[in-house]
């Protein structure tokens, strides 16, 4: 690499940071001597509403609309790429280690006896299953908001020079990330969320209903068939919603498709650095606040195993599995503490749910729960039938 | 220019609504994943119920019905068994460790709940205004009529309620039961016994010559004495609707029974395998002239389970 500017096709995602091979010169470019992206004017002659500056790269939602983008510098991509993937390996990892500890009880043989016999891979992933959910909410979020915040900078009062910080990532992330993070949120949120990722999506690719059509009756028409279907496939559940008094339930799957007609666009410039600070702490807040559930979301699956010697009394010991050798099973109790229960005394084990799975809504979006996502409610078709053991019931 | 800078505004605010009315949204959604779940859950039910902890249910049966309770050779079997079988194992109590059945006569059925001896009640129990002042009752899980039963020799002889009331007859049914009340309604001298099957006994002896009690009862005792017994349809009018019995003190058991009770009903009406079907084909279901089906259970509470998210 010479360091000399590279042009890449509009529209094609960065994967890994490796750039392709140069194509043709380009005119030669300033260095910009701030390494933060700035709010740089319009570029001259190009018609294009928003803002692309020179030494930045362009947004997905920026991508189509501009004619060509600019270059990245090779080495900051390099970088950002590999505190990506630092991040995305690192992350779960540092994670999974700290739920073994919250499993454990907060004691420390425990939490090494967790350490000695849960496998890597089967705690990264036992960790991705609890945490997909709260990852794939926390970029629709950051993308959403960024693009929001990204199509508004140039109404940013004078002198301000910084880009909102979710912008800057918006910009920043690749489109396969974005997409893949609105699927993963397809799948893994549940069915009664899911409504919230309609204008998530609109704002986040900045879609608008002028793209639908060139003329307003038909761009009107096209909008009211979309909500009047959304309307029909709903209109059950929204009853039985109404009917139960479940207001936020009704709320949250009535309004969401209504407000994505409206929600993209630039928004006032008064509005613009509020709304980028309060949504930074609130969601750093809520990460806290919402990663603490995965971290105490145990590791192993819950059981309850009845031990006994042969024709004597049984006790049910309600715990999860660490691990079996010939001499002994070792379960770690549902309250606390390990249990060695020796292999011939094992009369039976079955596995019961955990009383967070209970669920808050009676409602159904035909008949998939509203509390399902839509991994689980096609999971429940594949095994409809569950019953509950009765040894499930007993007290631990 | 005016108008594009009103459209622009316009659209700005519908922009600054719908970002403000989404995170609002979120927001709220977030709280309330995180929330108690608002509805009562049987597991919660369970905890305030006064079997909680208990390491054995007590079940009351009878042990001298044959179809509805039995005990043979140690092993207590028929209709009301099954049913207690399936609501012990719905409320956590499965396998001979954990459940205990207690023989209960007729009469003993209310002082043993009242006493606390037994935890349930399944026992041929007639749900009634009366008993509904001492004791609750989830259900019906069974409803029947009442019937009188003569032997052979008398089915030509016994055929309405007034040969029934004729002295010469010697009627014959359990103390405590409402049999016991709608045949003095019906001004029918009676003698009293403790158990049906002392009728049935007594009849095979010759010191009686009829015995009235419920059609499932007495198609217990045809079940087992199939050429000496013929039931006699008779319109006593009245159906007897069986519930299952609960200290009066355990609301929270009551609606237990009652949610378990219901489960069963709602899988057969959906053409599901229930509980109840298996418990009637295997008992009762042979020997009764008209096929029955689960009556609906009254008063069921809504409880949230496990299992709620499962397709129907």
């Amino acid at each position: 690499m010479t360091g000399a500017p590279v042009v890449r096709p509009a529209g094609v995602p960065d994967g890994g940071g490796a750039l392709p091979p140069p194509r043709a010169p380009a005119p030669p470019q300033p260095e910009p001597t701030d390494p933060a992206p700035e709010v740089a004017a319009p570029g001259a002659g190009d018609a294009t509403p928003g803002p692309t500056p020179s030494d930045e790269p362009v947004a997905w939602y920026d991508r189509t609309r501009a004619g060509r983008a600019h270059p990245d510098k090779a080495q900051r991509q390099a970088r950002d790429s590999q505190s990506f993937w630092t991040a995305a390996v690192g992350v779960p990892a540092v994670f999974s280690v700290l739920r073994l500890g919250v499993e454990a009880g907060g004691e420390l043989q425990t939490t090494l006896l967790l350490v000695a016999n849960v496998g890597p891979v089967n705690l990264l992933a036992g960790f991705l299953t609890t945490a997909a959910r709260l990852l794939s909410t926390a970029l629709v979020a950051i993308f959403a908001l960024g693009a929001v915040l990204g199509v508004s900078v140039d109404r940013l009062p004078p002198g301000t020079r910084r880009r909102p910080l979710f912008a800057r990532w918006a910009d920043l992330a690749p489109t396969w990330l974005v997409v893949a993070s609105f699927l993963l949120a397809l799948v893994t949120w549940p069915l009664l969320y899911l409504p919230l990722l309609v204008p998530a999506f609109v704002a986040a690719f900045q879609l608008t209903p002028a793209q639908l059509h060139d003329r307003v009756a038909a761009r009107v028409l096209l909008v009211a068939a979309l909500l009047g279907g959304y309307a029909w496939l709903l209109l059950p559940t929204l009853l039985d919603a109404a009917r139960q008094g479940e207001l936020l339930a009704f709320a949250l799957l009535a309004v969401p498709p209504v407000l994505a007609v409206g929600i993209s666009g630039p928004l006032p410039g008064a509005v613009i650095r509020p709304l980028a600070s309060v949504t930074e702490v609130v969601m750093l807040a809520t990460l806290v606040w919402a990663s603490l559930p995965v971290i105490s979301t145990p590791v192993l699956p819950l059981t309850v195993t009845t031990v006994g010697p042969e024709n004597g009394p049984t006790e049910d010991v309600r715990g999860h599995v660490v691990t079996t050798d010939d001499v002994n099973m070792v379960i770690l109790q549902e309250r606390g503490g390990v249990r060695y229960v020796p292999v011939d005394q094992v009369r039976a084990q079955v596995l019961c749910p955990s009383e967070e799975e209970l669920p808050r809504h009676r409602l159904r979006i035909h008949d998939f729960h509203v509390e399902d996502s839509l991994l689980e409610g096609l999971g429940r078709r594949v095994r409809p039938v569950h019953r509950i053991d009765a040894a499930c019931r007993a007290v631990g | 220019m005016s108008v594009s800078s009103a459209r622009s505004t316009v659209r700005s605010v519908a922009t600054t609504v719908a970002v403000a009315v989404t995170l609002t949204l979120a927001a709220a959604a977030g709280c309330d994943s995180r929330q108690e779940p608002d509805l009562p859950s049987v597991q919660e039910k369970l905890r305030e119920s006064h079997i909680y902890g208990q390491p054995k249910l007590r079940i009351g049966v009878a042990t001298n019905e044959p179809l509805m309770g039995e005990l043979r050779n140690g092993v207590h079997s028929g209709f009301d068994v099954e049913i207690a079988r399936y609501i012990a194992a719905s409320l956590g109590y499965e396998g001979e460790q954990r459940l205990e059945f207690v023989g209960v006569s007729t009469e003993d059925r209310i002082p043993a709940l009242q006493g606390g001896t037994v935890d349930l009640v399944v026992s041929s129990f007639s749900m009634t205004e009366e008993r509904e002042k001492l004791v609750s009752f989830a259900g019906p899980y069974f409803v029947t009529t009442q019937e009188a039963m003569v032997p052979t020799r008398l089915k030509d002889r016994i055929r309405t309620i007034e040969d029934l009331r004729d002295p010469a007859y010697k009627v014959c049914t359990s103390g405590g039961s409402t049999t016991e009340a709608e045949l003095e309604k019906h001004q029918v001298r009676t003698f009293v016994v403790k158990d049906v099957g002392d009728c049935v006994e007594g009849i095979r002896a010759g010191r009686y010559d009829a015995v009235s009690s419920d059609e499932a009862l007495l198609a217990g005792f045809r079940s087992r004495f199939p050429t000496e017994f013929e039931i006699i349809d008779m319109p006593f009018g009245t159906s007897e609707l069986l519930g299952i019995g609960v200290p009066i003190g355990d609301p929270a058991l009551r609606d237990l029974v009652a949610f378990f009770l219901d489960k069963s009903y709602q899988q057969e009406r959906e053409g599901l395998a229930s509980s109840w079907t298996a418990a009637y084909n295997r008992t009762l279901g042979p020997w009764l002239r008209a096929e029955k089906r689960q009556p609906q259970p009254l008063d069921v509470p809504k409880l949230v389970d496990f299992d709620d998210k499962a397709p129907r």
